[in-house]
């Protein structure tokens, strides 16, 4: 586990140097993307630690989003800062029962662009992932929350399509992050809270995570409207996080529908101009 | 780097919609909610092993014999009357189904033995000078004795009640911690209290927890230890009162208080409930409470059926009908008595 634990922070130093080597420069590609979006949709939760009942319900979601071309590899590269949160509240079919979740999430990391034609590139990359978040099932005795928190790294996958509509341009994006290697936080099967924290009993706490005990997707589909100086944004926000760790079955399904703002910039000395043609 | 491209999209496609993670689903309709309800006390509860080797518990016996009482057009009380028998072959006080006209429940731990508590005759004890520190009624009794009724593990209890308290009952000459009809709470609370009476760091029991749905799938056991409390610390001799209605915490807190020498174990056998329960639910929505995390003394003993007391006494009708409680009398003559030597 130590030997997971330490490839997992170099991988992230790694990541983070590479990302800090990038220098303010007039030949380099300054172009920055923010967006800020927010969302309700539909969630479905089961954790066995708390019952072994899906709830269903609603949820809402915030994203702030920022991309940023570096001039790593001829300047195909670029940074991504993608934060996540959610709170949702949701009963079981009964109607007897219900939980209160909620997750951060933030992810960091870099994808190399792949200019397929003037419309169309494809992004490739990998994130670092740290996530931090609970269930709380109102009626449980001495198991009445789940603790959420776990770290990842995260292949990432992007297409970003430019078209035009009576020669009003548009730009349609859709990611999938997917994660194959991280550690989570998890008490053992029946194992209490008063057990792992009063008592300090944490053996067992911290597992290794993969594609086998962690087969979690996250997607993103958006698309950006251009009207006057402002580009607005719709998407739908697919987060399915999963895992099976310590016998405890979790899953958490989300479909949220997302409206905001997106701003493009290219950065000039610490000044933002608009740019009319951005690689995002 | 097209090649990995393809390799990456390859890999997000594939492995991330292979492996959807559920749960085994039951229907609900009487016979999925007692398939349901079986499957969690077969997999989640904690003395399944330990109740067979006690009391000959065979719970695939159990399923065969209560899954014939479950037929489809059956009534939600009729569904619930064979629950609440099946879940009472487990003689567990923190086994419960929780629905919205009735609660199952297992009390023959306490009802079918002595009350050995009134509360009419503690209220002659108590007068109407008593104190109230948080959930704990104390005075001095008339020969010198501290005594103090917790009526609930569940009343919070700051460091400054204990403190005041132990300060104002400190000319004693010994203490009675009174615990009886006492049916648990918080564990924090017991360790909390048992902390003023130590002045050094022991060994109080272990704590598992299970670590697999097996019936004998548990963790190492846990060592836990008391700590002594950085504030005040009570060094006289102490009598602490049981009876069968001390149960869950209280069972906790008569073991930690158990371990310490100066501490005297008086009246009736507790109630047991070392299990940590926990929570799930069936198909319909009921709720179903049951143990999951058993204690034990320091000699990996369990005390899921009680502590026997260093002294049994029963309260006799005799010393009722005079006013009197014969477990408190007996726990003022060993306190005074200890005070001698």
């Amino acid at each position: 586990m130590k030997t997971y634990m330490l490839m997992l922070a170099g991988l992230f130093v790694f990541l983070s140097s590479v990302a800090g080597q990038e220098t303010d420069s007039l030949q380099a590609n300054r172009f920055v993307m923010r967006s800020t979006l927010l969302g309700v949709g539909r969630t479905q939760i089961v954790d066995t630690y708390l019952s072994p009942v899906e709830y269903t319900g609603i949820e809402g979601r915030f994203l702030h989003e920022r991309m940023r071309m570096t001039r790593m590899l001829g300047g195909n590269v670029s940074t991504q800062s993608l934060l996540q949160a959610n709170l949702a509240y949701a009963e079981n079919d009964s109607k007897t029962g219900n939980e209160f979740a909620g997750m951060v999430n933030w992810s960091y990391g870099l994808h190399y662009h792949f200019r397929i034609n003037d419309r169309l590139r494809i992004l490739a990359g990998g994130l670092g992932d740290l996530n931090l978040g609970f269930i709380y099932n109102t009626r449980n005795s001495n198991n009445p929350a789940q603790a959420k928190a776990y770290i990842n790294l995260t292949a990432s996958a992007m297409a970003i399509y430019d078209f035009r509509i009576k020669k009003q341009p548009f730009t349609v994006r859709y990611q999938v992050n997917a994660p194959f290697l991280g550690v989570m936080f998890s008490p053992e099967y029946q194992q209490s809270y008063y057990e792992i924290f009063t008592l300090g009993n944490s053996h067992g706490v911290v597992n290794f995570t993969s594609v086998h005990n962690q087969p979690s997707l996250r997607q993103l589909l958006t698309l950006d409207i251009p009207l006057r100086r402002t580009t607005f944004r719709v998407g739908y926000v697919g987060d399915f996080q999963q895992s099976k760790v310590n016998n405890i079955r979790c899953h958490t399904y989300s479909h949220v529908f997302m409206v905001g703002f997106v701003k493009n910039f290219y950065l000039i000395k610490g000044k933002e101009k608009l740019q009319a043609k951005s690689p995002f | 780097m097209k090649k990995s491209l393809y390799t990456l999209l390859i890999y997000v496609l594939t492995f991330s919609f292979t492996g959807c993670i559920d749960v085994e689903e039951y229907n609900d309709d009487p016979q999925g909610n007692f398939e349901a309800l079986w499957h969690i006390i077969d997999e989640q509860y904690c003395f399944l092993d330990y109740k067979a080797e006690e009391y000959g518990l065979d719970w695939d016996e159990v399923y065969d014999r209560y899954s014939k009482d479950i037929v489809s057009n059956m009534t939600d009380k009729d569904l619930f009357n064979v629950f609440d028998r099946m879940l009472a072959e487990l003689r567990d006080g923190h086994v419960n189904l929780y629905t919205g006209f009735d609660v199952a429940r297992y009390w023959d731990w306490y009802e079918d033995y002595p009350q050995n508590f009134s509360d009419s005759i503690q209220r002659i004890y108590l007068g109407k000078d008593y104190h109230i520190a948080s959930g704990m009624k104390y005075k001095v009794l008339d020969d010198n004795v501290g005594y103090v009724y917790y009526e609930s593990f569940s009343d919070a209890v700051g460091e400054g009640n204990l403190s005041d308290m132990l300060q104002e009952l400190s000319i004693c000459k010994g203490l009675i911690i009174d615990v009886r009809n006492n049916s648990g709470g918080q564990l924090t609370n017991a360790s909390k209290i048992a902390s003023r009476f130590t002045n050094e760091k022991i060994l109080t029991g272990y704590i598992c927890h299970k670590t697999g749905p097996g019936h004998s799938d548990f963790s190492e056991p846990y060592p836990v230890y008391l700590e002594p409390s950085n504030h005040l610390r009570w060094q006289k001799p102490v009598c602490v009162l049981t009876n069968r209605s001390a149960y869950s915490a209280t069972n906790d807190f008569v073991n930690t208080m158990n371990q310490l020498d100066n501490v005297t174990i008086v009246g009736d056998k507790t109630g047991g409930g070392s299990g940590l329960p926990f929570s799930s639910e069936l198909p319909n929505g009921w709720s179903i409470r049951f143990s999951a995390s058993p204690m034990f003394d320091p000699q990996m003993n369990q005390l899921e059926f009680g502590i026997e007391p260093d002294v049994k006494v029963d309260m006799s009708s005799e010393d009722m009908d005079q006013g009197k409680d014969t477990i408190i009398e007996r726990a003022r003559q060993i306190l005074s008595e200890k005070a001698l030597h």
